[in-house]
C-alpha cells in the first residue's frame, strides 16, 4: 500500500538490525574484544556506566561495542538491563573521605593536607596527534620507573573540612528521611529533595551537564565556584553481612568526586560560602565538576537563570529522555500534520489568502502562525 | 470495563505473581547463574510480560487511581524499557501491566498496524506476554495506539492505551510542572482560556491542531495526547476505558467509561474537527473517516497529484471488502454516536 508512509513488518525491522550489525563487522580488522573496550576505551565505558547508573565495567564494554561507540545508546542498553534485575540489598552508606585516590587536585589552596596528586591526566599535555599510535606496538612508558612502595595511603583530609571547622561553609539542607530517595523507583516531583537532585545529576548526560554547568559560568547564573577537591579513586562497596551483621566490603567502584565552595553568601547576618557537590561513576572530571556547579546553582533555587531552576535542569539533563524524544521526531507524524494543515488552511481562508499568494488585507506583516502540535 | 476492572483485584492470586513472589522470575538460586540464564536465553529469561510483578502492580495501582480521578495525572516510576523513551514506553508499560495470556492485542501507530514502531511494540508484547495479536479493532481486548482512536466503535469489553508524549495541556502556556500542578489543584485554567482567546484575536479562530485541551468530568483539564480533534468527541461518554500513559514523563491518566470529555471552546467559536471538503478515500470511498493526504508524482513531468486515504488502515481494508460497513457493524445496536461524520448517528456529532 503506497499511502502508508512507513510500512513495515517484523522482517523489515530484523533486516534493519542486521544492516546495522553489518556496519560493525564490515571492515577487514579484527573483532574488537570486550576487554579491549574496557581497558583501552575506559572513558567510553565510564561514561556509559555513569549515565546508566549501573557500575559494571564488562557489561559497559559489551554495551559500547554493541552500540558501536554511541555512549547514550550504550547507557540506554545498561539501564534497560538494570531495570530487570532484582534488588538483593542496599549498600552501607560510604564515606567518600576514605577514597583511595589516584588523582587529587585542590585548586582552593596552594598547599593542602595530603598534597596534590596529579595522577594520570592529559590536562597539561599538548593536544598533538600522536602518529606513533597509528600502528604497531606501543609499550608501557612507565615500565622503567623506579617506585618505592610507600605502603597503605593515608586518609586524605578533605579541604572542605578545614573550611567547615572555621564555620565558613553553609551546610546544605538535610533530607528529612533516613531512607534515600530513588528516582528510578519513584518519579521526580517538584520541588525535589536534594538527594533526588544529586541522583538525577549523577545519571545525567555528560554533554548536557557540561553545557548547563557552563551556562552558569558563562553568565547565565551566579555560581562561579572555587573547587576544593577534585578526586578520582576507588570507593568500597559494603553490605551488611546477613549472619554477622558486620559490614563487609564486596567490591570497589571507581568514582570521580568534586566539591566546591561558592562565594554566594547564604545568610546576610552570618555570611557563609555555599557548597556544591558532584560524584559520578568512573573517570569523568568534566561531568563531576559540571554536576558540582549545577548542585550549587540549584540550591540557589531561582527561576531567573536556567541552571538555577531545578525543574529546568532535571527536565533536560537526562540522556535517555532527551535522546528518545529528539529522535522520536523520525516517527511518522502524518496524522498530526494533517491536523496542522487543516488549521493553517482554515486560517488562510479566513484571511482571504489563496494558494497564489497573499491577498491585500491591508496589514503589512503577519506574525508567523504557531500552530500547536508539539508531539 | 467493570468486568475487567474487577479482574484487577484478583492479581494477588495470580499464579504468576505467587510463583515469583512478586519479583523478577529468578530461575536459579545463585546470582551468577541467574545472570547467565538471562544472557543465554534472551527474552525468554525475562519475567512474564517483561516487567516484574511489583512493577506491573504499581502501574495498575496508578491506573486505578487515574480511573478514580478522571483526567488527573498520576506519577508512577516509569521503568527504562528496551524501547527508546518517546517511542511508546509509557503505553507499553500500561499494556504489559494489563495483558494476560488470554488477551488479544492490537498496536497502531498513526492509524497503521504496519508501522515499524507499532510492529516493534507488538513484537515485544507477543514475545514476552504470550498474547495473540490482531489488526482487527473489533477482535482486540487491549489496543495500544499512538495518536488515533480507531474508526470502529470501541466497546465496554475493550481497553484503549494511548501513548502520551506531553502529559499536560497547560504545558502550552507554562513549561513549569510545579506551576501547572498548582493550577490543576485550584482548577485554575484562566491562562489556557486567555491563550485560546488570544488565538481568536490573532487568527480569527482557535489555532490548536492536535493535543486539543479538553475538560474531563468537568474537573481536570486534560491533554488527550496528539489525537486529531476528529477523535476527541469519541472519548466523550465512551463505553470503553482509555488509559493515557507517558513513559518519559512518568505519568498515567485515564478517561473512565461514560465520562464527559469536553473540548474547550467559546460560544461564538465552536470546537471544530479537521475538514476534508469533498474528499473521499481513494481506496475505499469513505467520506466519514479521518483522511490523510498523499502527494504522488503523476505521469507528466514534474506533476504531482494529491490523493486522500483513510488513516485507519484496518478499517479501510474492511470497507474495501464491504463499502457500506458502518462503524458500529459489530454491535447489537446501531446508530452509535462515534465522533464526527458518523452517518447513522443523526447529527454527525461534530460539536456534541
Amino acid at each position: 500500500m503506497g499511502y502508508v508512509a512507513v510500512t513495515a513488518g517484523e522482517e523489515v525491522i530484523t533486516r534493519a538490525e542486521q544492516l546495522f550489525e553489518k556496519q560493525r563487522v564490515d571492515g577487514d580488522s579484527a573483532e574488537l574484544g570486550i576487554d579491549q573496550v574496557d581497558e583501552q576505551l575506559g572513558r567510553l565505558t565510564a561514561q556509559a556506566m555513569s549515565e546508566s547508573g549501573l557500575y559494571a565495567p564488562r557489561l559497559a564494554g559489551l554495551a559500547v561495542k554493541q552500540a558501536q561507540g554511541d555512549t547514550i545508546e550504550a547507557a540506554f542498553l545498561l539501564r534497560a538491563y538494570r531495570s530487570t534485575l532484582e534488588r538483593y540489598d542496599e549498600t552501607v552508606t560510604v564515606d567518600p573521605g576514605e577514597m583511595i585516590a589516584s588523582r587529587r587536585v585542590s585548586p582552593a589552596f596552594k598547599d593542602v593536607p595530603g598534597g596534590q596528586i596529579l595522577g594520570a591526566t592529559k590536562d597539561y599535555t599538548q593536544r598533538l596527534l600522536d602518529f606513533a599510535l597509528e600502528g604497531g606496538e606501543t609499550s608501557d612508558p612507565t615500565a622503567e620507573w623506579d617506585v618505592d612502595d610507600a605502603g597503605e595511603p593515608d586518609r586524605l583530609t578533605n579541604v572542605t573540612e578545614l573550611l567547615r571547622e572555621e564555620d565558613l561553609l553553609h551546610e546544605p539542607d538535610k533530607t528529612d528521611s533516613e531512607e534515600p530517595t530513588d528516582t528510578t523507583r519513584k518519579s521526580v516531583t517538584h520541588p525535589p529533595a536534594r538527594d533526588a537532585v544529586l541522583q538525577e545529576l549523577a545519571r545525567g548526560e555528560t554533554g548536557a551537564i557540561t553545557a548547563l554547568g557552563y551556562s552558569a559560568l558563562r553568565g547565565y547564573g551566579q555560581v562561579h565556584p572555587t573547587l576544593a577537591e577534585v578526586r578520582v579513586g576507588r570507593l568500597p562497596v559494603r553490605i551488611t553481612h546477613p549472619y554477622t551483621e558486620e559490614p563487609v566490603t564486596v567490591t570497589h567502584t571507581e568514582v570521580t568526586e568534586s566539591e566546591a565552595v561558592v562565594p554566594v553568601y547564604e545568610k546576610r547576618d552570618d555570611p557563609q560560602f555555599a557548597f556544591g557537590y558532584g560524584l559520578t561513576f568512573g573517570r569523568n572530571e568534566r561531568k563531576a565538576i559540571g554536576m558540582t556547579v549545577l548542585d550549587a546553582s540549584i540550591q540557589l533555587d531561582s527561576e531567573a537563570e536556567p541552571a538555577e531552576n531545578a525543574e529546568f535542569v532535571l527536565d533536560t539533563i537526562d540522556g535517555m529522555d532527551s535522546f528518545g524524544f529528539i529522535e522520536h521526531l523520525k516517527l511518522p507524524h502524518y496524522v498530526t500534520f494533517q491536523s496542522i494543515l487543516d488549521r493553517i488552511r482554515s486560517i488562510r481562508e479566513r484571511q482571504g489568502v489563496s494558494a497564489e499568494g497573499a491577498a491585500d488585507t491591508g496589514s503589512t506583516h503577519q506574525p508567523a502562525a504557531e500552530v500547536s502540535d508539539d508531539d | 470495563m467493570t468486568e475487567r476492572g474487577s479482574n484487577e483485584g484478583a492479581d494477588d492470586s495470580d499464579p504468576q505473581a505467587a510463583e515469583t513472589d512478586g519479583g523478577t522470575h529468578v530461575t536459579s538460586d545463585s546470582v551468577d547463574a541467574a545472570l547467565d540464564d538471562i544472557e543465554t536465553t534472551g527474552v525468554a529469561g525475562y519475567n512474564y510480560a517483561y516487567l516484574d510483578e511489583h512493577t506491573k502492580r504499581e502501574v495498575r495501582r496508578a491506573m486505578l487511581k487515574a480511573v478514580a480521578i478522571p483526567g488527573h495525572q498520576v506519577p508512577y516510576a516509569s521503568r527504562p524499557m528496551p524501547l527508546a523513551r518517546g517511542w511508546g514506553t509509557g503505553g507499553i508499560q500500561a499494556s504489559l501491566s494489563l495483558l494476560d495470556p488470554t488477551d488479544t492485542f492490537k498496536v497502531i501507530d498513526q492509524g497503521a498496524d504496519e508501522s515499524v514502531n507499532a510492529a516493534n511494540i507488538r513484537r515485544l508484547a507477543a514475545d514476552t506476554a504470550d498474547v495473540e495479536t490482531t489488526t482487527d479493532t473489533t477482535a482486540a481486548d487491549v489496543i495500544q495506539s499512538r495518536h488515533r482512536l480507531p474508526e470502529e466503535v470501541l466497546t465496554d469489553e475493550q481497553r484503549l492505551v494511548l501513548q502520551v508524549p506531553i502529559t499536560d495541556a497547560l504545558r502550552k502556556v507554562d513549561p513549569s510542572d510545579t506551576a501547572n500542578r498548582r493550577r490543576h489543584a485550584h482548577q485554575n485554567y484562566g491562562k489556557m482560556w486567555v491563550h485560546l482567546y488570544e488565538n481568536v484575536v490573532e487568527y480569527g479562530e482557535i489555532n490548536i491542531a492536535s493535543r486539543y485541551p479538553t475538560m474531563v468530568a468537568g474537573r481536570y483539564l486534560m491533554d488527550p495526547s496528539p489525537i486529531p480533534r476528529w477523535d476527541v468527541p469519541k472519548l466523550d461518554d465512551a463505553d470503553h476505558l482509555t488509559i493515557l500513559a507517558a513513559g518519559r514523563e512518568a505519568r498515567i491518566y485515564a478517561v473512565p467509561p461514560h465520562t464527559s470529555v469536553e473540548p474547550l471552546a467559546f460560544e461564538d467559536r465552536a470546537f471544530t474537527v479537521e475538514r476534508f471538503p469533498d474528499q473521499a478515500c481513494h481506496a475505499c470511498g469513505s467520506t466519514d473517516t479521518y483522511l490523510v493526504e498523499v502527494s504522488e508524482e503523476t505521469t507528466d513531468e514534474g506533476g504531482f497529484e494529491t490523493r486522500y486515504a483513510c488513516n485507519d488502515s484496518s478499517f479501510c481494508a474492511k470497507r474495501r471488502e464491504t463499502p457500506a460497513l458502518s462503524k458500529d457493524h459489530h454491535l447489537d445496536q446501531s446508530g452509535v454516536d462515534w465522533g464526527p461524520g458518523t452517518p447513522d448517528a443523526g447529527d454527525g456529532g461534530e460539536t456534541k
